[in-house]
């Protein structure tokens, strides 16, 4: 069921961060240390609660953090052997790398269509895209029925299958994917886990997953990092992870003793962030 | 109740509304991309004319050349702004970038004083004053002209904004976020957004550069310029023509029938209570973008 073949991930893989740090505002210390690794054609999963620094490690990946006035501080991130450096988000996107953002985030106001259009890179041309966004309504039959409706009316999970649809425009060879089944009914998920699975399989695009919903995400992914308070704690395959005991109480909802207070907590700071 | 005099009334106002819109394509091109009113187009439309008249008056060349040339450099003039004054305030808040077109405003106006001085100036771009009468109705020339070309520009935008650029523009204007995210590059499409506000900034001072020459006060347009954007929803071109004309038709026909009754004066008066009614009523105006809030 994994979609990887164990060895050419170890001998070379397409993402490689080395104790990466990310520094907000220059004072914040979001990510302390973070290092792990996405084999070629691998899936990987990137677990944590909220605010463990899940977003912002991949935010240091795509270059989105420029945008909040982040930057890394120190580390180094290499993609498929090259140094990325502190380049701009679109000279990350022409090489490969591409960030599906948490919040699903579609063009409102342009239609499925267009969304995807926008997408594609400058150089390709008009036939392409046309066959490129063929291959996307393959993946995704129902944006094909609302391909002229402005997306900020389709469902939650139509945007997010949009937003990943939108994301594979831009030919990428690392997919990350922030938070994908956030907000979605159980069905969507296994649904767009099914499909982000089978592009892996059939195309061997690399995925790095956040996930909350650990669940979910160790079905699919091969292996898995934990990362707490801004660091990697633990890192093995989703079967080993699934077993620990730890992870099974607070990540995947088998524990006996809930504190109720703390789910309280939990979902008011939630709302907050949303 | 003299019909051919409201119609006359009407029609006029209607003319000089879609002048009013050509000014205000230019505000909408940098909302949509900025989601700023341009507090500057004012001193660009200014800026565009003086332009003009400085290759036709002072160095000689036809004026059907001189227009052209004053276009690319006005484009080229929209880019550095961006590059100069606003790249490094993206990402901060809106009232910051409000504050640098202000301040650019008052940097063009006393540069343009600087340059060309206080004196008006001619455009002579040609059109007849004669008078134009069709059917009963006496209309302006160069109200005509202008308003062939306020739509002509306006079919040029929707046209550019379902091409691959226009949709890439779009998705700028919606989220920069998920923009830069699939590799737009939301610098160069907010720079190219105010190179084509300045290019609407030339076109729009030649005209009224015609009709009330080129001196300082062609930079208050502004004022009925934004009340139009406003009105029409400020990111909204569709909006900006309609707004335009409906705005234009209320104060010929309002001033006309209130002027003699408190002696003058009307005219503006009419366009403020526009404004301050938009924005009470109806603030995202007649076909602004509002949130899409998923039921």
């Amino acid at each position: 069921m994994n979609s990887t073949t164990e060895t050419d991930s170890v001998s070379d893989p397409i993402l490689t961060l080395n104790s990466i740090e990310v520094l907000y505002d220059s004072v914040l210390l979001a990510i302390k240390g973070v290092s792990l690794e996405v084999p070629r054609g691998g899936m990987v999963a990137l677990l944590g609660a909220n605010g463990a620094g899940k977003s912002t490690t991949l935010k240091a990946i795509s270059g989105l953090l420029k945008a909040e006035r982040g930057k890394v501080s120190r580390g180094e991130i290499k993609f498929d052997g090259q140094v990325i450096g502190d380049s701009l988000p679109q000279d990350r996107v022409a090489m490969g790398i591409c960030h599906v953002i948490e919040g699903r985030r579609v063009f409102e106001h342009l239609t499925p269509d267009e969304n995807l259009e926008a997408a594609a890179p400058i150089s390709m041309s008009r036939q392409q895209i046309k066959s490129e966004k063929e291959r996307m309504y393959d993946y995704f039959p129902r944006l094909a029925e609302r391909k002229s409706a402005e997306a900020g009316y389709l469902s939650g999970g139509e945007q997010q299958m949009l937003a990943i649809g939108r994301a594979l425009m831009t030919q990428p060879r690392l997919l990350m994917l922030d938070e994908p089944s956030l907000g979605l009914a159980p069905f969507l998920v296994a649904e767009i886990f099914d499909i982000i699975q089978k592009i892996n399989r059939e195309q061997g695009l690399s995925v790095l997953l956040v996930e909350q919903n650990a669940v979910a995400a160790l079905k699919i992914v091969s292996q898995g990092y934990l990362i707490e308070n801004g660091r990697v704690v633990m890192h093995d395959t989703a079967e080993a992870l699934k077993a620990n005991s730890d992870i099974q109480e607070f990540y995947l909802g088998g524990g006996e003793a809930k504190n109720f207070h703390d789910i309280k907590h939990y979902r008011r700071r939630k709302r907050w962030l949303s | 109740m003299d019909w051919i005099f409201l119609a006359e009334l009407s029609v006029n106002g209607a003319l000089t509304g879609l002048l009013y819109s050509l000014f205000a394509i230019g505000l909408v091109l940098v909302y949509k991309s900025s989601s700023v009113p341009n507090l500057a187009q004012g001193a660009l439309t200014m800026l565009g004319a003086y332009v003009v008249l400085a290759f036709s008056i002072q160095l000689g060349v036809p004026l059907w050349l001189a227009i052209p040339v004053a276009i690319v450099i006005m484009f080229f003039v929209g880019l550095g702004i961006e590059k100069v004054a606003l790249r490094r305030l993206a990402g901060r808040p809106i009232v910051m970038i409000l504050m640098m077109t202000l301040g650019l405003d008052i940097f063009i106006r006393g540069s343009t004083l600087a340059v060309w001085g206080g004196t008006s100036r001619p455009m002579e771009l040609g059109v007849s004053y004669d008078p134009f009468f069709a059917g009963p109705l006496l209309l302006s020339r160069i109200n005509m002209v202008g308003a062939a070309v306020s739509v002509a520009l306006f079919v040029a935008f929707i046209f550019f904004f379902r091409s691959r650029l226009g949709i890439r523009l779009r998705a700028i204007s919606d989220d920069y976020m998920a923009s830069w995210s699939v590799g737009i590059s939301v610098e160069r499409g907010v720079g190219l957004s105010w190179a084509l506000a300045s290019v609407v900034a030339v076109i729009t001072g030649v005209i009224w550069g015609e009709i009330q020459s080129v001196d300082q006060s062609l930079s208050l347009l502004l004022l009925k310029g934004l009340t139009v954007a406003v009105l029409g929803g400020l990111d909204s071109i569709l909006g900006a023509v309609l707004a335009g004309i409906l705005l234009g038709i209320v104060e010929n026909v309002g001033s006309a029938y209130l002027d003699p009754i408190v002696g003058g004066g009307s005219r503006d008066l009419l366009v403020a209570i526009v404004l301050i009614l938009t924005v009470m009523v109806r603030p995202h105006g007649l076909f602004g973008r509002h949130d899409i809030e998923r039921v």
